[in-house]
C-alpha cells in the first residue's frame, strides 16, 4: 500500500538533521509528566527521596491499578507534583551513580498468548505508550482493539526510523509480533519511503506514506486504512516504543533509551541524540549551541510543540529557540485570546487536514464546543497534533487542539 | 517570523488584500467621474468609520477598518449622481446590521457591500446602479487573480457562477456576447458573491452555491442584459441560502459513517 498526502504543509529540507546518531547522552535528571496523559490519577508506590531502580514501577493508574509507570533509569525520586484534582503534574527523577539491579532477571519474556503479553506490558511500563483513536487515551486493560497502527513515518526534522532502527531490527520485529497478538485485526507499519521495516507476514501489514508534514501524523493513516468513526477502536504507537516492547520481551529489561533530533535555531546544526524518556531538554541539548545563550526548549514539532523542560512521552523532537522571541510570541497570543477575532473560510483551510473531514464547519462546531456536529463531521478520528495546523492557519487565533480536546472529553463522558 | 505571518494572516490582512484588489476598480470608477467619486467616498468613508469607531467605543475593542471594504465596493456600485445622505443611510444600514451588530468583520452571516446596495434599492426605487463597463471588468481580473491566489475567494464560486450565467443567457435566443456578460457580472461577481464570509465553506457547497448565484444573476436581471441589481440581489439571496447548502453538504457527508457501519 502506498499513499501520497498532498494535504496540509510540505515538509521543508532547512531543519532536517544529519541522520546520524551523534552521540548517547545520559541526562542527569528526567521525568514523566501529567501534559502527556491528560487525566492521568496516579497511586504513587514511591515517596520524594525514594531511591528507585530502571523499570521500578514509580505509580500505578488509579482507574487501573494494572497499568504501571516505571522509572526510566536508577536514580532518586526528586519531586511528586500533582495537578488539579490529584491528577499527575510531574514526576521527577534524578540519575544516580550506582546502576541498582532491577528486580528483573535478564531473561526473555512469554509472548506465546495474550494474557502473558498483556500482563508483560502492563507491569513493566510499556502499557502506557499505546494511545487509542479516538480519543487519543491510555487504552483500557482489556479493550481489543481492531488494528493497530505503528507509525514508523519520516518527515521533515524527525529521526529516519531506518537509522535510529539499525541494528535493532531484531527487537522491532519482536514487538511488532506481540502487538500482533494484541489485536483480532491487522498491525499496520506505517512507514516512509525506503525497505520495509518489518516482514509482511499474516496480520501484519507495511504501509507507505510520503508527501506533506501531514503523511507522519497516525490520524492521516488510520483515516486512509482503517476509519474508527462507527464506534470501533485502534491503538497508535511509536516505532521507538515498538522496539522498546522488543527489547523487554528479548531480554525482560526495560528499555527507556529513545533517539530525538535537536533542532531550531539555537542549535549548530540539526542532530540526532540518543537519550532517555523524559529527559530534561536542557540535558538532550547540552553543548550543541553557545554557553551564554538563553533558550527556549520546546518538546514536539514545529507545528503541535510546547514549551518544556522534559522531553514529551510521545514526542521524538527538540526545538532549541531563543528566548527573545518568547515574549513577543506570548503577548501576541494573549492578545489574540483576549480579542476574539473572527474566522475567514479561506481556501487554505480546505487543503490543511490529510483525514477527509470538511475543515470549516468542523473549525465552527469546535469553537462553540458543539460536539454532536463534531461528532458527526468526523472529530472522533483527530487528536490534537491532527488539528495544530488548523490553529496556525485560521485567522481567529483559536487553540483548536484545545478547543478539540474539550469536544473529546465531552463524547468520552457521553460514551461511558 | 511566526508572529509576523500570523498577524498578516489575521482577519486585518484579509482586509488588507481586500483593500489591494479594490484599487484597480476603485481608479475606474473615479477617472469616470473624479469629482462625484471623490465626493461619495469620502462620505462613505466618514460613515464607516464613524460606526466602526461607534462600536468599537461601545464594546471597549480597539477599532477596526474592515468597513473600508465595504466603503470602496460602495462607491464603486452606485451611480454617481447619487444623493450624499441616500450613501450615508444606506452604508450605515448595511454596515450596522450586516457586520457589526454580529460582532465585526466574519462574524455576520451577509456581506455588508450587498445589504447597503440592496437597501439602497429597494428604499429609494429612483435610484439606479452604474451598470458594469469592460474597463471596470478589466480593471477586476487583477484584484480576483490575487484574491483567489490567497484562497480569499472560491474558483469554484466563479466558475460554476459564470457557467450557469452565460449557459441560461445563451439559451434564450438573442443572448448578448461574451464581453458584454463578463462587463456586466465580473465586478459583482468577485467582490459580492465571492464574499468568503458570505459564500459557502465547503467545497461541494462553494458549487452549489455558484450555480445558485449564476441563476438567480439571470433571473433577477429579468431579461437578457445582465443589470448590477440583478448581481447584488442574486448575491443577497444566494448568502442567505449558504448556510443551509452548507448544513445539508454536512448532512450528506455524515452519512459516510453510517453506511460505513452497515
Amino acid at each position: 500500500m502506498h499513499f501520497r498526502i498532498r494535504q496540509g504543509h510540505w515538509p521543508s529540507d532547512t531543519d532536517a538533521p544529519l541522520q546520524a546518531i551523534g552521540g548517547s547522552k545520559p541526562p542527569a535528571t528526567a521525568a514523566i509528566v501529567g501534559a502527556d496523559f491528560p487525566g492521568l490519577r496516579p497511586a504513587f508506590a514511591v515517596e520524594e527521596g525514594d531511591a528507585v531502580s530502571a523499570g521500578q514501577v514509580l505509580f500505578t493508574d488509579r482507574n487501573h491499578d494494572q497499568i504501571a509507570h516505571v522509572a526510566p533509569f536508577a536514580g532518586t525520586v526528586v519531586r511528586i507534583e500533582y495537578g488539579p484534582r490529584r491528577t499527575l503534574s510531574a514526576c521527577v527523577i534524578r540519575r544516580s551513580a550506582e546502576q541498582a539491579l532491577a528486580g528483573h532477571e535478564n531473561v526473555p519474556l512469554d509472548a506465546n498468548t495474550d494474557a502473558a503479553i498483556r500482563d508483560a506490558l502492563l507491569g513493566r511500563g510499556m502499557w502506557p505508550a499505546f494511545r487509542t483513536r479516538p480519543f487519543g487515551r491510555t487504552p483500557d486493560p482489556n479493550a481489543r482493539p481492531v488494528a493497530i497502527f505503528v507509525n514508523a513515518t519520516h518527515v521533515a526534522a524527525a529521526p529516519n526510523p531506518h537509522v535510529v532502527l539499525d541494528g535493532r531490527m531484531a527487537a522491532f520485529t519482536t514487538g511488532v509480533m506481540a502487538l500482533r497478538k494484541l489485536t483480532d485485526g491487522q498491525v499496520y507499519i506505517c512507514q516512509s519511503k525506503g525497505d520495509p521495516l518489518c516482514p509482511t507476514t499474516d496480520g501484519v501489514s507495511v504501509a507507505r506514506f510520503d508527501g506533506t508534514i501531514a503523511s507522519g501524523l497516525s490520524g492521516t493513516h488510520i483515516d486512509r486504512m482503517c476509519s474508527v468513526q462507527s464506534g470501533r477502536q485502534v491503538w497508535t504507537i511509536g516505532y521507538q516504543d515498538v522496539e522498546a516492547i522488543g527489547h523487554l520481551f528479548l531480554t525482560g529489561q526495560y528499555a527507556s533509551d529513545r533517539v530525538v533530533a535537536v533542532c531550531g535555531s539555537l542549535t549548530d546544526k540539526p542532530m540526532l541524540v540518543r537519550t532517555t524518556l523524559g529527559a530534561r531538554l536542557a540535558d538532550i541539548a547540552a553543548g550543541g549551541f553557545a554557553v551564554d545563550a538563553n533558550p527556549v526548549f520546546r518538546s514536539g514539532t514545529t507545528l503541535n510543540g510546547r514549551r518544556a523542560v522534559f522531553l514529551g512521552r510521545f514526542h521524538e523532537q527538540v526545538m532549541v529557540t531563543a528566548r527573545t522571541i518568547a515574549p513577543t510570541q506570548l503577548s501576541s497570543k494573549s492578545q489574540l485570546s483576549r480579542q476574539i477575532s473572527a474566522l475567514i473560510p479561506k481556501a487554505s483551510l480546505e487543503r490543511a487536514l490529510a483525514p477527509r473531514i470538511l475543515p470549516v464547519p468542523l473549525m465552527r462546531a469546535l469553537s462553540v464546543g458543539d460536539s454532536e456536529t463534531a461528532r458527526r463531521l468526523g472529530c472522533l478520528a483527530l487528536v490534537e497534533e491532527d488539528v495544530a495546523i488548523l490553529s496556525r492557519l485560521c485567522t481567529s487565533g483559536a487553540d483548536y487542539g484545545v478547543l478539540l480536546r474539550q469536544v473529546l472529553d465531552e463524547l468520552m463522558e457521553d460514551a461511558a | 517570523m511566526t508572529t509576523g505571518f500570523s498577524f498578516a494572516a489575521g482577519v486585518a490582512g484579509v482586509t488588507a488584500v481586500q483593500v489591494v484588489a479594490l484599487i484597480a476598480p476603485s481608479i475606474v470608477a473615479a477617472i469616470a467621474n473624479p469629482t462625484e467619486y471623490l465626493m461619495l467616498l469620502l462620505t462613505a468613508l466618514t460613515t464607516v468609520l464613524f460606526w466602526e469607531g461607534a462600536f468599537a467605543a461601545l464594546r471597549t475593542r480597539t477599532p477596526s477598518i474592515h468597513g473600508v471594504t465595504t466603503a470602496l465596493i460602495v462607491c464603486v456600485l452606485v451611480s454617481p449622481d447619487l444623493a450624499l445622505w441616500q450613501l450615508t443611510l444606506a452604508l450605515s444600514l448595511g454596515v450596522v446590521l450586516a457586520e457589526l451588530v454580529f460582532g465585526g468583520r466574519g462574524f455576520g452571516f451577509l456581506s455588508p457591500a450587498v445589504v447597503a446596495t440592496s437597501l439602497l434599492v429597494f428604499s429609494f426605487p429612483q435610484v439606479s446602479l452604474a451598470p458594469g463597463t469592460t474597463n471596470l471588468a478589466l480593471a477586476t481580473i487583477p484584484g480576483a487573480v490575487l484574491l483567489a491566489f490567497l484562497g480569499l475567494i472560491s474558483w469554484r464560486v466563479m466558475l460554476s457562477a459564470i457557467v450557469v450565467t452565460v449557459a441560461l443567457l445563451k439559451m434564450s435566443a438573442d443572448g448578448p456576447d461574451a464581453i458584454t456578460i463578463a462587463s456586466a457580472m465580473a465586478f459583482g461577481l468577485v467582490f459580492l458573491v465571492c464574499d468568503p464570509t458570505a459564500a459557502s465553506v465547503t467545497n461541494p457547497s462553494r458549487w452549489i452555491y455558484g450555480v445558485l448565484a449564476g441563476g438567480l444573476i439571470v433571473l433577477f436581471s429579468g431579461g437578457p442584459t445582465l443589470t448590477t441589481e440583478g448581481v447584488v440581489f442574486a448575491a443577497l439571496i444566494a448568502s442567505i441560502f449558504a448556510p443551509l447548502i452548507d448544513h445539508l453538504v454536512v448532512l450528506i457527508d455524515a452519512r459516510r459513517w453510517r453506511v460505513a457501519d452497515a
